[in-house]
């Protein structure tokens, strides 16, 4: 309970320093969102109007603190481009990017811990050198170039699935699973051969262990040596990294979600930058920020009930 | 293909097919309009501020056009028309227009449209408060006058010649329910066609059909329009089927499209004109010789077949071409590289010895492209040129706003108001003078043409504008790009899609055959 406490005390400070910089970095932006709200359509006069009127001019501490403060109470203001309330949109955008993050996630798993183990098993073999090889080059590649290759296969190419867009599971939850597809995959590349990697060498190190032997000693079919005792033991921190890697995948879903035309999270955060949509774009990078650290907290509280052996200070 | 490819090889496809001004041209199946149905449009951005008074993009109005109508509006040949007012007229003296406001049009809201609410919206448009976009229209505006329900009377201070040919703008002319400011942004409310249900920020906008228009229900029960800004996705989304309907084809892909016969294919022109800019405080260019040279460097023609595929047309006017106001005896300057270096050394430069930065927003990615071709001219006239590219708010803050560039380029949708085109533009004290012009033979006629009320004399005043800009070379008029949409063969009623300003779409003429 004490550990807990600190890491709130901890996850408060990080957020308010956060808050800080977001504010900062995003103030010394050139260019500012009255110039875009007018477009071509501005004059000086005009501009300095709505500049004023959006309280651009104010002093840039009355400008955080009128920010935070309504942050803190829950007022997330209107954002001054699109003039839609700042809250509501968030909290549908974050649900559209949940579901490609948790996608990425379920089908890096899926197909990481087999394609590990069979590299294990088969070591040094052209099993593990094809799981090996496919590992490396999801982890080199960078992710936006794995949504370019599979944009050019599966919808250029064989036109399975759609390039861009995206639709609401509420409404046709096929069309949403569809279009969430390639998006989710290319999240999920690197993520999948990071611990598809992990599953390999955790795997031969335990497969050297000695209680491995007793159990091939006792009988044991290899099948079941490797799947009841050995996977068993190496998948805890698997897992573990898995979840760590959550807050990862959340902050690459700016280039994915872009790339995909995939109107999320990260697809909001750009609009916002783009923009300059101060009050829009600091609550999109606050609240990125704080679902990144929430899930490492839960996932370090989770371990500790997982693994008894891991002591929490 | 490659730019040195393209400057090779491209003087066999200049001169190919042109279109002819004025509406488009119908070659569809017409039949008797039919009731019902959903029409999902493919629309090519993402709407932003839904109020209308607010919002600065015209891809945004081009939504809200069918939610509001407008007080007057203009027919085919830019002659202002009644539309919510029944009758107008502007007395003698140029100092008092009055509106007799048609009976029984209903807001969205319900209630019914009254001299109150006219007076409310353009108070509100005026108002420095409201941040409206057009608020200068009512600059010289004294005092707005309601006799009763049905009758406004506008007193100005001074002659304002363009004032009524402005308020048949939407952005301007709109008439909103008295009071109903604050919801204008997440609930567009007016008198249109159709009624604002929601809106998915970023997917989709949804409008249903207004039964109690004034002009009758419209054909159309509902429209979803899907924003997809990838022109390539909302092409093959309506080869698929998925949308009825989609704006602004890509321009590589117009020409095949028209040959498919599982689409209807419509063209109108012009949609928007482009030029070329200098920036006129730089002492390079504050030199007529330099800019003219620059230009004699130009193959206009090329330019358009290269840079936007041959879907438009060069001109050396920026007005529509159809408007009384549109100078015909002006003429791009010939491509003419001895010419253009003769005026270059007479100015002091020779081979090598003039250099510029030319920044470009990859907003408009053909002006990049036309870019990289006007570059690989100046080069060839011995200019040295780096292109600079800028995202959209980087062009908007340096070249706009700080006015900090030596040569850019933008294109502007047909501004088909002369007032607003020429005075903006082209005068020294013009909102939209980002070149730092100042000549003192523009701003007096751009000045005169304001209080001038008989037409044919204003019209006169600005063909001599537009002589002037050419003569000086102040800018370079590069083209006039067509406007495209593509339909399925089920969409009726396409050719009364486009507003006569070409570029508003009325889906109140649409309909759907199944």
């Amino acid at each position: 309970m004490r550990y807990l406490g600190k890491r709130l005390a901890l996850l408060a400070f990080t957020l308010f320093l956060i808050s800080l910089i977001t504010f900062a970095v995003t103030n010394v932006l050139p260019g500012d969102v009255a110039t875009m709200i007018m477009g071509t359509q501005s004059n000086p006069e005009a501009l300095a109007g709505l500049r004023a009127r959006l309280g651009l001019n104010d002093p840039l501490w009355l400008q955080y603190g009128r920010w935070i403060g309504g942050m803190l109470t829950g007022d997330w203001g209107v954002s001054l481009r699109f003039k839609e309330p700042i809250a509501p949109l968030i909290a549908q955008k974050i649900t559209a990017s949940g579901l490609i993050v948790a996608m990425s996630l379920t089908l890096a798993l899926a197909l990481a811990i087999p394609l590990g183990v069979w590299s294990a098993v088969n070591r040094d073999r052209w099993q593990d050198a094809t799981g090996s090889g496919l590992a490396l080059a999801g982890i080199s590649l960078p992710d936006f170039f794995w949504g370019i290759v599979l944009i050019l296969i599966f919808a250029r190419g064989l036109g399975w699935l759609p390039s861009s867009g995206y639709a609401s599971p509420a409404e046709d939850f096929g069309a949403a699973l569809r279009h969430a597809t390639l998006p989710a995959v290319a999240l999920g590349a690197s993520l999948m051969a990071h611990l598809t990697r992990m599953t390999r060498s955790t795997m031969l190190e335990v497969m050297g262990q000695d209680f491995i032997r007793v159990c091939r000693a006792k009988g044991l079919s290899e099948g079941t040596v490797i799947l009841r005792h050995a996977l068993r033991n190496s998948i805890a921190p698997v897992l573990t990294v898995a979840g760590l890697q959550l807050g990862y995948l959340f902050g690459s879903i700016i280039v994915i979600e872009t790339l995909f035309n995939f109107t999320g999270m990260g697809w909001l955060t750009y609009q916002a930058l783009l923009n300059r949509d101060m009050p829009l774009l600091q609550a999109c990078v606050f609240v990125i920020a704080a679902v990144v650290m929430l899930t490492n907290l839960v996932v370090d509280l989770l371990y500790a009930a997982l693994d008894p052996r891991m002591e929490l200070a | 293909m490659k730019r040195r490819e393209f400057l090779q090889g491209t003087t066999a496809l200049a001169g190919g097919a042109l279109l002819a001004g004025g509406a488009p041209a119908p070659a569809r199946a017409q039949g008797e309009p039919k009731q019902g149905g959903t029409l999902i449009w493919g629309h090519s951005e993402t709407t932003q501020n839904l109020d209308m008074h607010q919002t600065g993009t015209a891809s945004t109005s081009r939504l809200l056009e069918n939610v509001h109508d407008s007080i007057v509006t203009i027919d085919e040949n830019f002659q202002v028309i009644p539309n919510l007012a029944e009758r107008f007229e502007m007395a003698e003296d140029g100092l008092t227009y009055t509106f007799e406001l048609r009976r029984g049009v209903k807001f969205h809201d319900g209630s019914e449209m009254t001299a109150a609410d006219v007076k409310y919206s353009f108070e509100r448009c005026k108002d420095p408060e409201t941040g409206a976009v057009n608020f200068e229209v009512f600059n010289d505006v004294e005092a707005i006058e309601t006799p009763d329900d049905h009758t406004v009377v506008i007193r100005m201070s001074r002659v304002n010649a363009p004032f009524l040919s402005r308020l048949a703008e939407n952005g301007a002319g709109v008439v909103m329910p008295e009071g109903s400011g604050d919801i204008q942004g997440t609930l567009p409310t007016g008198t249109g066609p159709f009624r604002f249900v929601r809106r998915e920020f970023g997917n989709e906008v949804e409008l249903e059909a207004f039964p109690d228009h004034w002009r009758g229900r419209p054909h159309l029960d509902r429209i979803v329009s899907r924003e997809v800004t990838e022109p390539t996705v909302r092409l093959s989304g309506l080869q698929t089927g998925e949308f009825h309907l989609i704006n602004d084809i890509p321009l590589d892909r117009v020409d095949a499209l028209k040959s498919d016969a599982s689409v209807n294919v419509l063209t109108w022109f012009p949609l928007s004109w482009a030029f070329l800019n200098f920036n006129h405080d730089r002492e390079t260019f504050q030199d007529a010789r330099v800019r003219e040279a620059l230009d004699l460097m130009i193959d206009k023609e090329v330019l358009v077949q290269g840079a936007i595929w041959g879907q438009g047309v060069t001109t050396a006017s920026p007005s529509f071409p159809a408007s009384p106001s549109h100078n015909d005896d002006i003429t791009p300057r010939a491509q003419d590289f001895e010419r253009a270096k003769a005026l270059l050394a007479e100015a002091g430069y020779g081979p090598g010895e003039l250099s510029f930065v030319f920044k470009v927003t990859t907003n408009y990615p053909w002006h990049v492209e036309a870019t990289q071709i006007l570059v690989e001219w100046f080069r060839q006239g011995g200019v040295e040129v780096s292109i600079q590219q800028l995202s959209w708010s980087d062009w908007l803050s340096q070249c706009w706003v700080d006015r900090d560039y030596d040569v850019t380029m933008m294109n502007f949708f047909t501004l088909w108001e002369p007032d607003f085109l020429y005075y903006s533009l082209w005068n020294s004290e013009g909102a939209f003078n980002y070149r730092n012009i100042s000549d003192p033979e523009i701003d007096e006629m751009t000045s005169a043409a304001r209080r001038v009320v008989d037409p044919e004399e204003r019209a006169r005043i600005y063909r001599d504008i537009q002589k002037r800009v050419q003569d000086e070379a102040h800018d370079v008029v590069l083209w006039f790009r067509n406007g495209t949409v593509g339909a399925q063969p089920s969409v009726g009623g396409l050719d009364g899609l486009v507003h006569p300003n070409g570029s508003n779409l009325r889906f109140r003429n649409v309909w759907l055959e199944s």
